[in-house]
């Protein structure tokens, strides 16, 4: 906290952190009387000094009845006792509340930079874990490449394929025709060949013929017999 | 000096010096003042504690405009609170056991409350002198009867607490003997 708040300005405004509280509360004695004035009049009555003082200044109220024992009085006994029996019981408790209240505010601003920091830490992970990708994209992206270009390998064969398939189907086809076109010429032509053959052997050949083929196989048996 | 019942209600004067203001300004000696530290001691904490619940208390059911009261109604309880049970100890003074301090305490809030309901909201205001589903035989009657219990709220106000007061004092002393 710094001292820009100050009461009614009295002190200079300084821009450095108070000083801690310290860790336990001045010494009392008997809850009540500080600690300080048992040393402050050690020197001259000694220890014993401030219960004289105490015990004389009592004496002296009650004897010249500057205080008068009424009924208050013991009212008054009975409420400091319950007091100091209330004090003495749940003091501790009381204490240890008001620590742990204490306790739950600066634990709740801890917890805040905790989050913070550990939400960092994160992120920090994360980067790291991004940059390590971003290295392993070259990889990435190498192997897309040979993906693409073995595509456009395997479809670029696959039309050749097909191109190739075509014209061998239209070249067939006209080497069909022609083949057709020869045999049917050829068929038409050995028809009409034998057709005219036919046609002209008369019977008059026919029967020269006849009778000439006889002959030669006659002359050929002569000679056959005499290979044999 | 022999001391009857009734000498705890007197208002103390010494050699002719009316104290009362002393005994009213006393009890805010007894908190200490909130330093600027975040954390504090003990008695700082329980009670900034205190106060976060008697205000949180007071000023749930309000709105937002509701809360400029909460710095005089909290105070006001802290006040009422510690004067009136610093009055249990023996040899000491209730200022609250005064009529004149009550009812400066009561006519003033009550004006409060009453006129800033008149200028707010008039119509409401003034709606809340009649209760919901009365009679309409009734209602000139009940009328008149809700603006006498308005009028006669601070000196309700101012003698409840001092009758209280003096009783539940004056009970103990009694109860004690």
């Amino acid at each position: 906290v710094l001292h820009t708040t100050r009461a009614l300005h009295t002190a200079q405004q300084r821009l450095a952190p108070l000083p801690p509280l310290p860790e336990k509360g001045g010494e009392v004695r008997y809850g009540l009387i500080p600690e300080e004035f048992f040393q402050f009049l050690y020197p001259k009555t000694g220890v014993t000094g401030p219960y004289m003082l105490g015990t004389g200044l009592l004496l002296y109220f009650l004897s010249k009845e500057i205080y008068v024992i009424n009924h208050e009085t013991v009212a008054a006994a009975c409420i400091l006792s319950v007091i100091i029996y209330g004090i003495k019981k749940y003091g501790s408790d009381v204490a240890a509340f008001a620590d742990k209240l204490n306790e739950e505010k600066v634990a709740k601003a801890l917890s805040v930079k905790n989050e913070a920091i550990k939400d960092l830490e994160t992120a920090i992970e994360q980067e790291k874990k991004e940059q390590w990708r971003v290295e392993g994209c070259k990889y990435l992206f190498d192997s897309k490449r040979n993906n693409v270009a073995m595509l456009l390998e395997t479809n670029y064969r696959e039309r050749l394929l097909t191109v190739y398939n075509e014209v061998k189907k239209r070249l067939d086809y006209q080497v069909a025709m022609q083949n057709l076109k020869r045999q049917k010429e050829q068929d038409h032509m050995i028809q009409w060949v034998e057709r005219n053959v036919a046609q002209s052997i008369t019977p008059q050949q026919q029967k020269e013929s006849i009778a000439k083929c006889i002959l030669d196989l006659k002359a050929l048996s002569k000679t056959a017999q005499a290979a044999v | 000096m022999n001391l009857s019942f009734f000498d705890q209600f007197t208002s103390p004067y010494l050699l002719g010096i009316p104290l009362i203001l002393l005994s009213v300004l006393f009890p805010a000696l007894l908190f200490p003042t909130p330093n600027n530290r975040w954390v504090t001691n003990r008695l700082s904490t329980l009670q900034l504690w205190l106060l976060n619940l008697i205000t949180k208390q007071l000023m749930i059911p309000l709105n937002k405009k509701g809360h400029k009261w909460a710095l005089i109604l909290t105070s006001l309880m802290i006040l009422l609170l510690t004067i009136n049970l610093l009055g249990l100890l023996p040899y000491t003074f209730t200022p609250t056991t005064q009529l004149s301090m009550n009812m400066a305490l009561a006519f003033p809030l009550w004006l409060a409350t009453l006129l800033t309901g008149l200028r707010n909201q008039p119509t409401t205001s003034l709606g809340h002198l009649l209760p919901e589903g009365t009679p309409t035989p009734l209602i000139p009657a009940l009328i008149m009867i809700e603006t006498a219990s308005l009028l006669i709220r601070p000196l309700a106000l101012g003698v409840r607490l001092t009758a209280n007061l003096t009783a539940g004092h004056l009970l103990i002393q009694l109860i004690s003997t």
